[in-house]
């Protein structure tokens, strides 16, 4: 039985192609006219998964078509695989980091920073034509190879079955480490046993506890992403300035300036003005990270902020979204819930801690970038002990008018798991809203036992 | 033929929660650290009773753990919050406040997990991962410095120099004394086994140091009468095999209890629960960063990666520790969910192959339920070991014929 494939309508082609033209980093620019044929003709040719309907899978059999960010942000992800490539055969570095941590040093060191789904992504997308199960088992297989090489306990492998076990050009292996995962570190330690010896390491020393209170913590930090520069630095053969760190930081605040405006005017009405996905996909881009192309996204960015107003001030409400959904607030790493089938039984995400925390507050541009980014970076709401970072969390759940939150982690996160708990403890005994705690299957599709547990608690709210 | 010191050992262990409730009405503080960078002389110098929290082997307190840490912490730190759920242990119940370190990450969770759920006073001390950078150092220092400021607001008293040099010494001999009675249980005819040094060590975890170290040069003087001299040979007739990997603290002894029941011998380890962190421990500046940092340029918890493998000091240092005991193979044993052993066990095995030493890994957790399948795995090991020393010595004859 052939599967059943979403296809964007012409209806809205003439108002699409009212918008915008992405430019990216290099200077080039895609038209609205390009975008619109590439998500029409080429893109449902090469990744059919993508237009695949299988709300399993979150993919539906209808998209927010009137609103541009989404298919541009859906543009963006399709022609992400081939991007690289491009910009690998261009010379340019690409450096492996962490989720939850902001790039600004990598762009400023002329890097693209790729966070562990980036990778993977990256990597399915060089295989043309497959379907989603395809990508899935294609990916269980890789994966596999780093469990073999690692731990069959491994969350977080380190990008090793790609680039130790595969051959995805990927230059240096540099995340902040310890900051909200303890696998990682151990994933980029494994990179020195496999066979690509030219791809460079280094773990970006991230202190705990109180860090951002201890003058010390801050300039330890702050020589880690020395070091971090000068390493970006030998791999492009060129050498980054604090300037160039100072304007790197000043085009990344513009981007979590506006990703927080916007997250801002979300809130800000009852009527939510884009569904689940759409929402995350604003705060991604306002870290400028999402699609290995900074300029890029904040191009896609500005231009949002006029749709989004647009749809607040008239009172519309975004594809897909059920009539007064229940709000629900996500914690944890790495992982969500199916938001497509969430919001099929009357939900919507309001909010998630990962990505947020570090889109949400600036860094100081007068001073040393060098140490204003460490302060900053050891100032994640999400890194601090558990009162602190639940108290954080408590606000952003108020800001967002939260009936309920959920904290989801992967299997085999033991750092995330551990104080699951009692952050959902704070939150019950402070504001008293009803929370759960949801494991993800081991790199498992999205479960249906899971999604049961999502939608009776949906129904409970 | 047994050391009559060692049953003192056990008796004074069982009297100490006793002791240390005495010691506490009197006034003093009892210090639980949990950890592996926890620079013990400090709080020892400030007049505290230091008390290692170690315990392992009780699935019940695992699942209680895993109530307030979640099933994916590894079973060690599960059953340590478990049990300062209970509070049941007796050296638990003795503790004032604690200190942990956050070598491993999921040390520091149960660091805020315990603090959080059971409203006890908590000092932690941070560990740079980059630690052989001179970066690592100074920051490591600074906290060194800022963990025993939290110590003296606790003690009410400023740490002496004087007192720090005592205990820097005390223990200084506490270490040589331990390095000194190891090579008996790995000589030939000994007269202590592995285990009982094993045990001796974690005793010194708990005891009063002073009494620790007269109870260990006791030992050795029955050790030295006994056996003068002891030699230790690689073809004894027996499968040598060495510990590696997760600690075995307290309360668990099954791996220990199997290896000896298929017949293996084990002969050393380079366990956080046993000898390893009583190696290589220099301290040149008697000052709390002094001490610190010597503790930092031991050989590296496996928590703190390093990114090259060829001058790995954990390798290194493992390889050195099988020559010396002439071991045949190794018994790598992993817990867990313990991912700094886990994630090194393949490579660690890689690395030893080129060495032409045997490794097992053995991934466990406190359940019973494994028991036959790790007996089946260890004695297939050892069996191996046996036979394929039997060939090497079947060579030896055959070439000197
Ligand atoms: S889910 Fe947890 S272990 Fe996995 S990558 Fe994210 S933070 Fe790390
Ligand atoms: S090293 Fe292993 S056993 Fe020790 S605390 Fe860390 S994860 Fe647990």
């Amino acid at each position: 039985m052939g599967k059943q494939l979403f296809r964007y309508s012409e209806e809205h082609k003439e108002k699409f192609l009212e918008s915008e033209n992405i430019t990216f980093n290099d200077g080039s620019v895609v038209t609205s006219e390009e975008i619109w044929h590439y998500l029409t003709v080429e893109g449902p040719k090469k990744y059919p998964g993508s237009f695949e309907v299988n709300l399993y899978q979150g993919n539906r059999n209808s998209r927010d078509e009137t609103l541009p960010t989404s298919l541009k942000t859906h543009y963006l992800g399709l022609t992400f695989s081939d991007r690289m490539e491009k910009a690998k055969d261009r010379g340019k570095s690409i450096a492996f980091i962490q989720g939850g941590q902001a790039v600004d040093p990598y762009t400023a060191a002329d890097t693209i920073a790729l966070r562990p789904g980036l990778v993977n992504q990256w990597n399915r997308d060089l295989v043309h034509g497959n379907d989603i199960n395809k990508e899935f088992l294609r990916r269980k297989e890789l994966k596999e190879k780093a469990f073999h090489d690692m731990s069959f306990e491994a969350c977080q492998t380190g990008g090793y079955e790609h680039i130790q076990a595969g051959n995805l050009r990927v230059d240096v292996i540099a995340p902040f480490t310890v900051l909200r995962c303890s696998d990682v570190s151990y994933g980029v330690e494994a990179h020195r046993h496999g066979p690509n010896k030219n791809v460079k390491l280094i773990n970006v020393d991230y202190p705990l506890r109180h860090q951002a209170d201890k003058p010390w913590a801050i300039e330890y930090f702050a020589q880690n992403l020395r070091k971090l520069v000068g390493t970006l630095d030998e791999v492009t053969g060129r050498t980054t300035s604090e300037e160039d760190l100072l304007a790197s930081i000043k085009l990344h605040n513009e981007g979590r300036r506006l990703g927080t405006e916007l997250s801002e005017l979300w809130w800000s009405t009852d009527v939510p003005p884009t569904n689940s996905a759409d929402r995350a996909s604003l705060v991604g881009l306002g870290n400028l990270d999402n699609h290995g192309d900074v300029r890029a996204s904040l191009s896609v960015l500005k231009e949002a902020k006029k749709f989004i107003a647009e749809r607040v001030k008239n009172g519309v409400k975004g594809h897909a979204v059920p009539d007064n959904p229940k709000r629900i607030f996500i914690l944890g790493s790495c992982v969500g819930i199916n938001t497509a089938r969430s919001e099929d039984s009357g939900a919507i995400v309001v909010g998630k801690d990962d990505q947020w925390s570090h889109c949400s507050t600036l860094v100081e541009e007068e001073g040393d970038p060098f140490y204003n980014l460490a302060k900053y970076t050891l100032e994640y709401p999400y890194e601090q002990s558990i009162e602190k970072r639940a108290q954080w969390t408590i606000e952003q759940i108020k800001k967002s008018r939260a009936d309920g939150v959920i904290f989801i982690h992967n299997w085999g996160c033991n750092t995330q798991a551990a104080v699951a708990r009692p952050i959902l403890d704070v939150i019950k005994r402070e504001i008293g809203i009803p929370t759960y705690i949801q494991e993800r299957d081991l790199h498992g599709l999205q479960h249906e036992q899971e999604q049961n547990r999502v939608n009776a608690f949906i129904e409970m709210l | 033929m047994s050391i009559k010191t060692l049953e003192k050992v056990r008796k004074r262990l069982e009297e100490r929660p006793e002791e240390l409730k005495r010691a506490r009405e009197d006034g003093r503080k009892v210090v639980g650290w949990v950890g592996y960078n926890v620079p013990e002389e400090i709080i020892h110098a400030l007049g505290f009773i230091p008390v290692r929290i170690a315990v392992g082997g009780d699935d019940r307190l695992v699942e209680v753990g895993a109530r307030y840490a979640s099933s994916k912490t590894c079973v060690f730190i599960r059953e340590i919050v478990g049990a300062f759920a209970e509070n049941q242990d007796p050296f638990i119940q003795q503790t004032d406040f604690l200190a942990f370190d956050a070598t491993c990450l999921q040390n520091y969770r149960a660091a805020e997990v315990i603090e959080y759920f059971f409203k006890k006073d908590v000092v932690v001390l941070g560990v740079p991962r980059n630690f052989d950078w001179d970066e690592a150092k100074q920051y490591f220092a600074h906290e060194a410095n800022e963990f025993t400021r939290l110590l003296e607001e606790r003690a009410e008293a400023p740490l002496d120099a004087s007192r720090l040099a005592e205990s820097v010494a005390l223990y200084n001999d506490i270490r040589k004394t331990l390095k000194s009675i190891y090579v008996f249980q790995a000589a030939k005819d000994n007269v202590i086994s592995w285990e009982e040094v094993y045990d001796l060590i974690q005793a010194g975890e708990l005891l009063d140091k002073q009494e620790y170290l007269s109870l260990l040069q006791q030992t050795l003087a029955e050790l030295q009468e006994l056996q003068q001299n002891p030699v230790i040979e690689g073809d004894d007739g027996n499968s040598r095999l060495f510990i590696s990997g997760s600690l075995i603290p307290r309360g668990d002894r099954k791996l220990i209890g199997i290896i000896k029941s298929v017949g293996g011998r084990i002969v050393g380890d380079d366990l956080w629960s046993g000898i390893l962190p009583h190696l290589d421990l220099d301290i040149k500046e008697i000052s709390p960063a002094g001490v610190a940092l010597a503790y930092l340029n031991r050989t590296p918890h496996a928590a703190l990666p390093y990114l090259d493998l060829a001058s790995d000091k954990r390798l290194k240092k493992l390889h050195e520790l099988l020559s010396e005991s002439k071991a045949q193979g190794v018994i790598y044993h992993t817990l867990r969910y313990c991912d700094p052993f886990t994630f090194k066990a393949k490579e660690t095995k890689n690395v030893l192959a080129k060495s032409g030493i045997p490794l097992l890994e053995i991934h466990t957790e406190y359940a019973g339920s494994d028991y036959e399948a790790m007996k089946t795995r260890v004695e297939a090991f050892v069996e191996m070991i046996k036979i394929k020393s039997e060939i090497t010595e079947e060579e030896g004859v055959l070439a000197d014929a």
